[in-house]
C-alpha cells in the first residue's frame, strides 16, 4: 500500500468517527428536548356555562356581590357588573345599565331590552379586558357608553355595542333580559361568541 | 504571602500579565453596557432576596377573612419586611435601568457605526440579550399577580392567542393552558428565575468574550495616536477596575434613591385580581408596541381561508414589531466593508444610516406618546399622521444636517 493511499484511508476513517460522534451528540441532544415536547398543559377547560331563560341576576362586584339585582337598584343612567346566578365564571360576565329606552335604535336589539335595562358581555372583544359602563362624559363622548380600560375602545350602548373608538374588532354580544317577580333576568344566552377569539376565529 | 503561596501553584503572574492589563478605552459612553450589566448583577442578588420569601402560585388562600392569590400575599409579607419594599423596590428599578442602559448602549454601537465588520455577530448576540431582557421584564411584572399583573400578562396570553394556526397551542404552551391558569404563575416564575437568567449569563458571557476577543472599537480621535491593533487607553487593574466600582456604586445609589422615593408596581395600589380591570398601561420599552396596537383599525384583517385569518392585534403587537426587530438585527449587513472597522466612526459617512438611526428613535417615541392618545385627548388619526409624517421629518432634518456640514468640511 502506497503512503498515499494509506493517508487517505486513515483520513476517511476518522471522517466517519466525527461523523459518528456528530450523529451521536445530535442524538443526545434530540433525547433531552423531545421530554419538554411532551408536556400537557393541564385540560381544565370547561365548557362555559350557557345562560337560560330564566337565569336571575346578581351584581358580581361590589357590597352586594351575591345578591339578586331588583329593578328598584338600578335608577337612571346606573350599571352593574353582574353574572347569571350560579353560572358565575370569567365568560358570563354581564354589563347592566339602565338608559331611556327610547334612546336605543338598531342593530341594538330592542326586544333583547324591557324598561330601558340593557345587558351586553362584559368582556371586550379585542383582548379580553372588563369593559366599563361609562354614564357621563369621557374624553370626547358626552354620551352614555362602554369603555374598555385597556386599549381605550369605546362601544356605542344604544347602537348594538357598535366600536365607535379603539381596535376592538367586533361588537359586545348583546344579553336578552326579562323581568321576573321584579328581579331582572336573563331570557336567554348571549346573541354571539364572547371575548376574542383565538387564532383569528 | 497568600498571594505568592497561591502563585507558586496557579502561576498568578501570568494571569496578571496576560488579562489584568488588559487595555480600556476612556469613553464616558462606554458605560452604558457596564450600567447594564451592573443591574443585571443587582438584579440577581436582590432576586435572591425576592426568592426567599416568593410564592409562586395564583391559588387563593384566606387571609383575615379575605380569599387572596398566594402570591399577591406573599409580596404584602415582603413589603412587611424591614427592608423588603425597598429591594423590590430595586429589583424592579434595576429592570428599568437594565434596559434603559441597553438601548443606550445599542444607540452609542449605531451610531459609531461599529456594527460593521468585524462585529457583526456581537451585534446579533446584543440583539438576543436585549429580547431576553423584554421577556425577563415582561415574566417579572406578572409574578406578584396584583390586579395590574394580571391584566397585563392576560393581555400578552391574548396577543399570543390570535395568531393564526399554531397560536393558541403557543399560548397554552408558554403560560401552561389558558391565564390564569392554575398553572401559569408556577410556568412564568420558572421563566423569569432560571430559565431566563441562564440564558442572559449564556450570552452575556459570550458578549464579553467575542469583546475582549476582538478589543475594544476606539473613539475616532485614537486613530492618530493609536495605530492599527493598538488601543490607547488604561489597564483594566486598577484603574479601570476603580471606575468600575464607581459605576457600580453608583447605579446602586441611584437605584436606591430612585426605589425610596418613586415606588414602582406598587401592589397595594392596584390590590388583588378583581372582575374590574384597572387603567394599565405596559412599560415603557413595550409602549411602542401598545402605541402601534392603537394605530392598527381594527377591520385590518388578513383572512386565511375560512377558519382563520390575521387580526390586527397579530399585525400590531407581533407581525410589525417583528420586522422592526428583525430589520434592527440585519443593520450590520446592510454594509459591504473590506476593511475591518476599529474605530468610531463620523457619522457623515453614513448619512443614510444615521439619518434613519434618528428617525427610528422618532418613531418610537411618537409610539410611545400614542400610547397615551386617550388620555391626551389626541384623535387616532392625527396620531396615525404624526406616527408617519414626524420620522420622515426628522430623517430630511439629519440628512440635510449632515450634507451640509460635509459641503462646509469640503469648502473649508
Amino acid at each position: 500500500m502506497s503512503e498515499k493511499k494509506f493517508k487517505d484511508i486513515h483520513a476517511s476513517r476518522r471522517a466517519i468517527l466525527k461523523g459518528l460522534l456528530g450523529a451521536a451528540g445530535a442524538g443526545a441532544l434530540g433525547c433531552m428536548v423531545v421530554p419538554f415536547g411532551t408536556i400537557k398543559s393541564p385540560s381544565g377547560k370547561k365548557k362555559r356555562q350557557k345562560i337560560v331563560k330564566g337565569d336571575k341576576l346578581v351584581y358580581a362586584v361590589g357590597p352586594n356581590a351575591g345578591k339578586e339585582i331588583k329593578v328598584s337598584d338600578l335608577a337612571l343612567n346606573k350599571g352593574t357588573l353582574a353574572f347569571p346566578k350560579g353560572k358565575e365564571e370569567h365568560n358570563n360576565l354581564i354589563v347592566l345599565f339602565h338608559a331611556k329606552e327610547s334612546e336605543f335604535q338598531k342593530p341594538t336589539k330592542l326586544n333583547y331590552i324591557t324598561k330601558g335595562f340593557c345587558a351586553y358581555s362584559a368582556i371586550c372583544t379585542h383582548m379580553g379586558c372588563t369593559v366599563e359602563w361609562y354614564p357621563e362624559k369621557q374624553f370626547s363622548f358626552d354620551f352614555p357608553h362602554l369603555f374598555c380600560p385597556c386599549h381605550q375602545s369605546v362601544y356605542d350602548v344604544f347602537h348594538g355595542a357598535k366600536v365607535l373608538a379603539g381596535p376592538a374588532p367586533r361588537p359586545l354580544p348583546q344579553l336578552p333580559l326579562m323581568i321576573s317577580d321584579e328581579v331582572i333576568a336573563a331570557a336567554g344566552d348571549f346573541d354571539g361568541p364572547i371575548g376574542p377569539l383565538p387564532g383569528g376565529k | 504571602m497568600v498571594y505568592e503561596w497561591l502563585n507558586e501553584r496557579l502561576d498568578l503572574n501570568r494571569f496578571k500579565r496576560k488579562y489584568l492589563t488588559k487595555v480600556f478605552p476612556v469613553h464616558s459612553t462606554y458605560f452604558f453596557g457596564e450600567i447594564a450589566l451592573f443591574s443585571f448583577v443587582i438584579l440577581i442578588l436582590t432576586g435572591i432576596y425576592l426568592l426567599f420569601s416568593y410564592t409562586p402560585s395564583s391559588r387563593l388562600i384566606e387571609v383575615g377573612g379575605k380569599k387572596i392569590p398566594a402570591a399577591y400575599h406573599s409580596i404584602l409579607l415582603i413589603n412587611s419586611q424591614p427592608l423588603g419594599v425597598i429591594i423590590r423596590y430595586v429589583h424592579h428599578w434595576a429592570a428599568h435601568i437594565m434596559i434603559a442602559a441597553l438601548i443606550l448602549h445599542m444607540m452609542r454601537i449605531y451610531f459609531s457605526g461599529n456594527f460593521k465588520k468585524p462585529r457583526e455577530i456581537n451585534w446579533l448576540v446584543g440583539m438576543v440579550l436585549f429580547t431576553l431582557a423584554i421577556l425577563a421584564g415582561f415574566t417579572g411584572y406578572s409574578l406578584p399577580f396584583d390586579a395590574l399583573s394580571s391584566v397585563a400578562t392576560g393581555i400578552g396570553y391574548q396577543i399570543a392567542n390570535s395568531i393564526p394556526y399554531i397560536g393558541p397551542a403557543i399560548a397554552k404552551f408558554f403560560f401552561a393552558g389558558k391565564f390564569p391558569a392554575p398553572g401559569s404563575i408556577p410556568r412564568l416564575y420558572m421563566y423569569h428565575v432560571v430559565l431566563i437568567p441562564l440564558l442572559l449569563i449564556a450570552t452575556i458571557g459570550l458578549h464579553m468574550l467575542i469583546m475582549v476577543k476582538q478589543k475594544h472599537s476606539q473613539p475616532y480621535k485614537n486613530k492618530d495616536i493609536a495605530k492599527s491593533g493598538k488601543i490607547l487607553g488604561i489597564p483594566l487593574y486598577p484603574q479601570q477596575v476603580s471606575l468600575m466600582l464607581f459605576v457600580f456604586f453608583f447605579t446602586l445609589s441611584v437605584l436606591f434613591f430612585l426605589a425610596s422615593f418613586l415606588p414602582v408596581h406598587n401592589v397595594e395600589y392596584f390590590g388583588p385580581p378583581t372582575l374590574q380591570t384597572p387603567m394599565v398601561k405596559p412599560d415603557w420599552y413595550l409602549l411602542w408596541i401598545y402605541g402601534i396596537i392603537k394605530l392598527i383599525p381594527g377591520n385590518w384583517v388578513i383572512p386565511l381561508g375560512s377558519s382563520a385569518s390575521i387580526d390586527p392585534e397579530v399585525i400590531g403587537g407581533i407581525i410589525l414589531p417583528g420586522i422592526i426587530m428583525t430589520i434592527i438585527a440585519l443593520v450590520p449587513f446592510m454594509y459591504k466593508e473590506k476593511e475591518p472597522l476599529n474605530y468610531w466612526e463620523p457619522v457623515s459617512l453614513r448619512p443614510i444610516g444615521t439619518s434613519a438611526g434618528v428617525a427610528f428613535i422618532v418613531m418610537f417615541l411618537a409610539l410611545s406618546v400614542t400610547g397615551y392618545q386617550a388620555a391626551l385627548n389626541i384623535p387616532i388619526v392625527i396620531c396615525r399622521i404624526y406616527t408617519i409624517v414626524l420620522p420622515m421629518v426628522a430623517f430630511f432634518i439629519t440628512y440635510f444636517i449632515i450634507k451640509r456640514k460635509k459641503r462646509e468640511e469640503v469648502n473649508l
